[in-house]
C-alpha cells in the first residue's frame, strides 16, 4: 500500500525527506526509514514512535524553531524543518548515551541524592544539567514565536472529543436546540475510528458530515483541552490559541488511550502501540515492512493483525495472554494463517538501536523463546481519558472487570459517554453519546416536554453495558488486565515512564525506600509527571505500585489530576487577551509629549517625570511658578443627609466644623489604625463634600468608603467617583497668585482665599474649583476643571506664565520640593505597618471623638507608647544613600530610608526614614549604611524650608 | 477559580469581575480586651462549608454585597445587597 497525493518535500535534521500532502511528518520519517525520532530524557536513549496520536513523548522535536512539538500529530509541510532534541551531536550517534551505560549510577531521586552536596558544587552541576536535561530550546530571539491569541466561546453544551460518542452526543443536542462545540485534539472527527475500518460503523462518514454541517454546532479540530475548572469552564489549546469555553453543560467523550506494556527494552525503536500501527496504515498510507509480533489481551490486537494481512504486512507471531482467547476473536484471524500462542507474553524486546526480536515465555516467565522480528505492536487495553472529568469533581473507582477505573459520582452539569465510561463498544457508545447530549441539552434549556418523552424512549432501548464476556469482540478486556501488562522477570530495563525515563526497578527501590504511597511515589521518581502527564505510564505505575505493596490497585489509588492536561506554552497562557491592562492618559497628555516629557508609570496612568531637568524645575516653582498635572488624583463627591457623620467615621479628624468653602488635609486608617491613603476634604455646599485621594489608592478607596457605606444601608449618603470627570492641575510658586490673577475676575486676594479655602469660579471661562493648598510648600492652588476644558484652561495658564517665568514641572521635582517640607506619600514613605502616631500625624488624631475607624486600636499604641518614628533626617556629610537603605544602631537592623533627595533649601541630602523613637528625637543623629559604611543622619523636627509655612499661607 | 457569582446589579459573572471582601462578621464586641479586640481584628473565620462573605464587583459597578459561598465546591448558593438576605 502506498499514498497517493501531491509529494512534500521537508527536512529532519537537515536531511531532506519526501511526504505525500496530508501525511504525518512521522508517517513519512516511517516510509523513509527513519524510525529513531529522538533520545529519552535521561538517558539519551534512541526512542521511536510509539502512540503516533500525540499521547506520548517520543516524537518531540524542533519543527520551525518551535520547540516541543509532536510530529506524529502535525501534517508535513513543504520546507518544514524538523530537528530531533535532546541529542548531542546527532540522532544516530549520542555521547550522552554513555548515560545508559552508567545506569548503576543514576538511581532514582538521583538528582535529590547526588547533588546537594558539597554545596560549592552546585552551581557547576546546575550548568552542566542544564545543557543536557532540558526538553528542547527555546527560541529567545524576541517575538520568536509570533502572537498567542485567546478566544472566548459561550455555549449551551461543549462536547470534549469528536469519537463515535462525542459526535452522537453534540448531534443530539443541536437537534434538541441547544448550541453546541465540539472540541477534538485531532485534525479531523472521527477518535479512534478514523483509523479501524473494522470497527466504524457505515453510517459514520454521514454522521461526521451532520455534525460539521449543523448550525448549531462549532467544531474545533486540533484543539486539546488542557483543563476543566468550576462551573464548566474548559480551557482549550489550539495552535498559538487559547480558547476559553464557558458551557452550561459538559459532555466529556475524550475516549481511552492505548497503554503500553512493561517488558525489558519495551522502549526500543520499534516497539509501537497497535493504534499507531493502524494510523501508519490508514491515515498515513505507509507500510509496516518487516516481521511483527502483535501482543494482545483483546481484540483489538487481532483486528489489527487482521488490518496488517490486508495491508501487506506480515505477522510472525500474535502472543495473547489469555489462556483461552475467545473464538469471537480468534475468529477474526482465522482465514490468515497467523500463528497464535496464548496464555503467553513478551518478556523482553531484542536489539540495541531498533528491535530485532521478541522473546516471548509463559506469564510465570517460563519457556522463553525469541521470535525474530521488526516490530512488537502492543495491544493491551486502554486507560480512560479521565483526568478532565476528575478536574472538574467527578468520583471515581476501579473496576477489576474492566481493568480501569469508572465514574461513580457526576458533578453538577457534567455528562460523559463512550470509552471514557468503560463502554468500548461502539453501539453502546453511540447510545450512551446520544443520552449525555440529550440530558445536557434538556438541562442547558429546560420546558421542552417532547424532549423529555424523547429521553424516555431513548433510556428504554439501552444495548448492553461493556461487560467483560458479554460484550462484542471488540470491547472485550479480561479480569486479569488490572496487574497483567507487566511482564515477569528482569527490572532495570523495564521502561514505565518514558517520559522520565523511570524503570520498574526505579519504581520499586522507591517504594523501598518508603515512598509507597502513589502521590509520594510520583515526586520522588517523577513518574507521569513528564511531557504525556502519565498518558503513557499511569495505569502501569499504579499497577506496579499495587504489586509492589501488595494492595489492591483500587487501594492504590490515582494522582490527583490537575490542569494543563498537556504541556502549554507560557506565551498560550499569557498571550494577547482583549483585556488589555489599558494605560491611562490624562486630558493634557499630548501636550507632555508635545513639550518633551519623560513619562513614568503610576499604576495604569502615564505620568510627566520631567520635562527638562528636575533641578531647573525645582527652581522654578521656589523662585517663580509651576504647573504640574495632577489629574490622576482619585477624586470622589458625597452628597446627603449623614456625609459628615460618615466622614466622622472613615478620619480620625473632625468635619462637623468645616464650614462651607473650606478644605482640610485627611487621612484614612483601617481597623487596625494603619494609614491606608491621604487627601484632602473640601465642603463645597451644605452637604456637598468633595475629596481627593492619592493616584495609588483611588480605586481602594473608592472601594473602601463603598463597603463602608454598603455595611450601613441605613445612612443617607451617596458616593460619586468623578475622578475622570475633572483635569485637574496644581499651578504653585511665588508668582501664581499674579498669574491666575490675570486669568480671572474673580477675587483671589489673600483674604477673599486664604490658605485651606476653596473657591468655585470661572478661569478663562471655564468653570473651576480652586483649592490653596500647597504640597510642595509654596503658595499654591490646586485648579480642578471639567476634563474636556482641561488642556485648554491648561495651555492659557502656561502662556500666561511665560513673563513670570512659569515651568512645567514633572514627578520628580515635585518629590523633591514636598521632600523640602517632609510631607509624606503614603505607600512610599508608609507601608502596611505604619500608623499616624508613629509617622509623625499624631496631630491629626482625635481621641476626643466618638469613634472613627482605628480609634480603639490607635488608644492601644498610644496608652503602650510608640516604637518608632517616621523622621525627617538631613545627612551629615554629602552622602545620598538609596531609597530602602538600613539604618544599623549599636550593630542591629533599627530602621530604614523611605525617600531621600538633595535639597538645595538644607544644602544636602535630606529625607524620612523610620527609625526607633530612642533614635527619633530633633537634633539626634543616627548611622544610614551605604555599601556597607555608616554615614551619619541627624534628625530635624522643623521642615528643611519654610519652617513656619509663611509661603504656603502667603 | 473559574466559578460564577450573580451581582444583585449585573447578573451571573465571572469571578475574576469581582474582589473577595472577606467574611461577613458580627460587629464589634463592647468594651472589648486588648486580645478580644486583636481577634476582632484578625481571627477572621474560614469555615469548611457554607460561609457568609462579602464580594465587590470591581471591574464593573462597583457594588459590595453579600453571598453565600460553598467553600468546598466554591458553588455560590445566592447573593443579596447587604441587610437583604
Ligand atoms: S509518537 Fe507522537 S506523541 Fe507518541
Ligand atoms: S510516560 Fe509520560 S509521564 Fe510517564
Ligand atoms: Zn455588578
Amino acid at each position: 500500500m502506498s499514498a497517493s497525493g501531491h509529494g512534500v518535500e521537508f527536512t529532519f535534521d537537515g536531511q531532506t525527506i519526501r511526504g505525500v500532502e496530508g501525511q504525518s511528518v512521522t508517517g513519512a520519517l516511517h516510509a523513509a526509514g527513519q524510525h529513531v525520532l529522538s533520545r529519552s530524557f535521561k538517558y539519551h536513549r534512541p526512542r521511536g514512535l510509539l502512540c503516533g496520536s500525540g499521547r506520548c513523548p517520543n516524537c518531540l522535536c524542533t519543527v520551525d524553531g518551535t520547540p516541543n512539538v509532536r510530529i506524529c500529530t502535525t501534517d508535513v509541510q513543504p520546507g518544514m524543518q524538523v530537528k530531533s532534541q535532546n541529542r548531542f551531536p546527532s540522532l544516530g550517534f549520542d555521547v550522552l548515551g554513555i548515560f545508559d551505560w552508567f545506569h548503576k549510577m543514576m538511581p532514582v531521586g538521583f538528582y535529590y541524592k547526588k547533588f546537594y552536596k558539597p554545596r560549592w558544587m552546585w552551581p557547576f552541576w546546575e550548568k552542566f544539567i542544564r545543557r543536557i536535561a532540558g526538553l528542547g530550546e527555546i527560541n529567545q530571539a524576541r517575538g520568536g514565536e509570533g502572537h498567542y491569541e485567546k478566544l472566548n466561546l459561550f455555549t449551551d453544551v461543549a462536547v470534549i472529543g469528536g469519537g463515535l460518542a462525542g459526535l452522537k452526543a453534540a448531534l443530539e443536542a443541536a437537534e434538541a436546540g441547544a448550541s453546541v462545540v465540539v472540541i477534538d485534539d485531532q485534525k479531523a472527527l472521527g477518535g479512534h475510528l478514523r483509523h479501524d475500518p473494522t470497527l466504524k460503523p457505515t453510517d459514520f462518514d454521514a454522521l461526521i458530515a451532520k455534525v460539521t454541517s449543523h448550525a448549531n454546532i462549532e467544531v474545533y479540530t486540533s484543539a486539546t483541552a488542557i483543563g476543566a475548572y468550576e462551573e464548566n469552564y474548559i480551557a482549550v489549546l489550539q495552535g498559538k490559541r487559547l480558547i476559553r469555553i464557558r458551557a452550561a453543560q459538559a459532555v466529556f467523550t475524550g475516549g481511552a488511550w492505548e497503554r503500553p506494556l512493561v517488558f525489558t527494552r519495551n522502549d526500543l525503536p520499534g516497539v509501537m502501540l497497535a493504534s499507531a500501527a493502524q494510523r501508519l496504515i490508514h491515515l498515513d498510507h505507509v507500510k509496516i515492512s518487516g516481521p511483527i509480533v502483535i501482543v494482545t489481551d483483546n481484540a483489538q490486537g487481532y483486528r489489527t493483525a487482521a488490518q496488517i494481512v490486508a495491508a501487506k504486512g506480515s505477522i510472525a507471531s500474535l502472543i495473547d495472554l489469555r489462556d483461552a482467547p475467545p473464538a469471537a476473536d480468534t475468529d477474526l484471524v482465522r482465514s490468515l494463517s497467523i500463528p497464535v500462542q496464548a496464555g503467553r507474553t513478551i518478556v523482553a524486546a531484542e536489539g540495541s538501536k531498533h528491535v530485532t526480536g521478541a522473546t516471548v515465555a509463559l506469564k510465570n516467565g517460563g519457556e522463553r523463546r525469541t521470535i525474530s522480528c521488526r516490530w512488537i505492536v502492543q495491544a493491551v487495553g486502554f486507560t480512560p481519558a479521565i483526568s478532565l472529568l476528575y478536574q472538574s469533581g467527578c468520583s471515581f473507582v476501579h473496576d477489576d472487570r474492566l481493568g480501569h477505573v469508572t465514574i461513580t459520582k457526576f458533578a453538577k452539569d457534567v455528562h460523559a459517554a463512550g470509552a471514557i465510561t468503560g463502554a468500548h463498544d461502539p453501539s453502546r457508545a453511540a447510545w450512551e453519546g446520544r443520552r449525555a447530549g440529550l440530558a445536557a441539552a434538556i438541562a442547558a434549556r429546560p420546558g421542552d416536554e417532547s424532549l423529555n418523552a424523547k429521553r424516555a424512549s431513548l433510556e428504554s432501548s439501552a444495548p448492553p453495558a461493556t461487560a467483560p464476556g458479554a460484550a462484542p469482540a471488540a470491547a472485550a478486556l479480561t479480569p486479569e488486565t488490572a496487574l497483567h501488562f507487566v511482564s515477569p522477570g528482569g527490572e532495570k530495563k523495564k521502561f514505565v515512564c518514558y517520559c522520565e525515563d523511570v524503570t520498574q526497578k526505579d519504581v520499586f527501590d522507591a517504594i523501598d525506600e518508603g515512598y509507597s504511597n502513589i502521590e509520594t511515589l510520583k515526586r520522588y521518581s517523577t513518574i507521569s509527571m513528564g511531557p504525556c502527564q502519565g498518558k503513557m505510564c499511569q495505569a502501569s505505575s499504579v499497577a506496579l505500585c499495587a504489586l509492589h505493596n501488595r494492595q489492591s490497585i483500587e487501594a492504590t489509588g490515582v494522582p490527583t489530576s490537575r490542569p494543563p492536561e498537556t504541556p502549554t506554552p507560557l506565551g498560550a497562557l499569557a498571550g494577547r487577551t482583549p483585556h488589555f491592562v489599558l494605560a491611562r492618559r490624562t486630558p493634557m497628555h499630548g501636550w507632555h509629549e508635545r513639550a518633551g516629557a519623560k513619562f513614568m508609570d503610576a499604576g495604569n496612568w502615564k505620568r510627566p517625570e520631567r520635562y527638562t531637568s528636575p533641578e531647573e524645575e525645582y527652581k522654578a516653582v521656589r523662585e517663580a511658578a509651576g504647573l504640574i498635572d495632577v489629574s490622576t488624583l482619585g477624586k470622589l463627591e458625597l452628597r446627603g443627609r449623614d456625609v459628615v457623620p460618615f466622614l466622622e467615621q472613615m478620619y480620625p479628624n473632625k468635619y462637623a466644623d468645616l464650614k462651607e468653602g473650606r478644605t482640610r488635609y485627611g487621612i484614612v486608617c483601617d481597623g487596625g489604625g494603619i494609614i491606608l491613603d491621604d487627601g484632602t476634604i473640601s465642603r463645597l455646599g451644605p452637604d456637598r463634600y468633595f475629596l481627593t485621594t492619592t493616584t495609588g489608592n483611588a480605586d481602594a478607596i473608592d472601594s473602601w468608603f463603598r463597603w463602608n457605606l454598603a455595611s450601613k444601608p441605613e445612612w443617607d449618603v451617596t458616593l460619586a467617583n468623578v475622578s475622570s470627570n475633572y483635569a485637574a492641575m496644581n499651578l504653585a510658586g511665588p508668582k501664581s497668585r499674579e498669574i491666575l490673577r490675570g486669568l480671572t475676575t474673580a477675587d483671589i486676594s489673600p483674604s477673599a482665599l486664604p490658605y485651606l479655602a476653596v473657591g468655585q469660579f470661572d478661569i478663562v471661562g471655564v468653570p473651576a474649583v480652586v483649592f490653596r493648598i500647597g504640597f510642595v510648600g509654596e503658595l499654591g492652588y490646586e485648579i480642578h476643571v471639567p476634563a474636556e476644558h482641561g488642556l485648554y484652561v491648561w495651555e492659557k495658564i502656561y502662556q500666561a506664565g511665560q513673563s513670570f517665568g512659569l515651568k512645567p514641572f514633572g514627578v520628580e521635582a515635585q518629590r523633591r520640593l514636598r521632600l523640602d517640607k517632609k510631607h509624606i506619600l503614603v505607600s512610599i514613605d508608609t507601608d502596611a505597618l505604619s500608623n499616624p502616631l508613629e509617622a509623625d500625624l499624631g496631630w491629626i488624631v482625635k481621641f476626643d471623638k466618638s469613634d472613627f475607624i482605628g480609634k480603639r486600636t490607635l488608644q492601644q499604641c498610644q496608652a503602650r507608647g510608640p516604637q518608632n518614628r517616621l523622621v525627617g533626617f538631613k545627612m551629615a556629610d554629602d552622602s545620598n544613600p538609596p531609597e530602602a537603605s538600613l539604618v544599623l544602631h549599636e550593630g542591629r537592623l533599627a530602621g530604614r530610608v523611605t525617600s531621600c533627595r538633595f535639597s538645595p533649601a538644607a544644602g544636602t541630602h535630606v529625607g524620612l526614614a523610620w527609625v526607633p523613637v530612642e533614635l527619633g528625637k530633633d537634633g539626634t543623629s543616627f548611622n544610614i549604611t551605604i555599601d556597607g559604611i555608616p554615614h551619619e543622619a541627624i534628625v530635624q523636627d522643623a521642615p528643611f524650608y519654610d519652617p513656619k509655612g509663611e509661603k504656603l499661607r502667603s | 477559580m473559574s466559578f460564577q457569582i450573580a451581582c444583585p446589579n449585573c447578573g451571573v459573572r465571572p469571578v475574576w469581575e469581582f474582589h473577595y471582601g472577606g467574611p461577613v462578621t458580627s460587629s464589634a464586641p463592647p468594651n472589648p480586651t486588648e486580645r478580644q479586640w486583636g481577634a476582632y481584628l484578625f481571627d477572621k473565620p474560614n469555615i469548611c462549608g457554607e460561609q457568609h462573605e462579602w464580594w465587590v464587583h470591581r471591574s464593573a459597578c462597583k457594588t459590595w454585597f453579600t453571598a453565600k459561598r460553598d467553600t468546598r465546591t466554591n458553588t455560590v448558593l445566592s447573593t443579596a445587597m447587604h441587610g437583604e438576605g
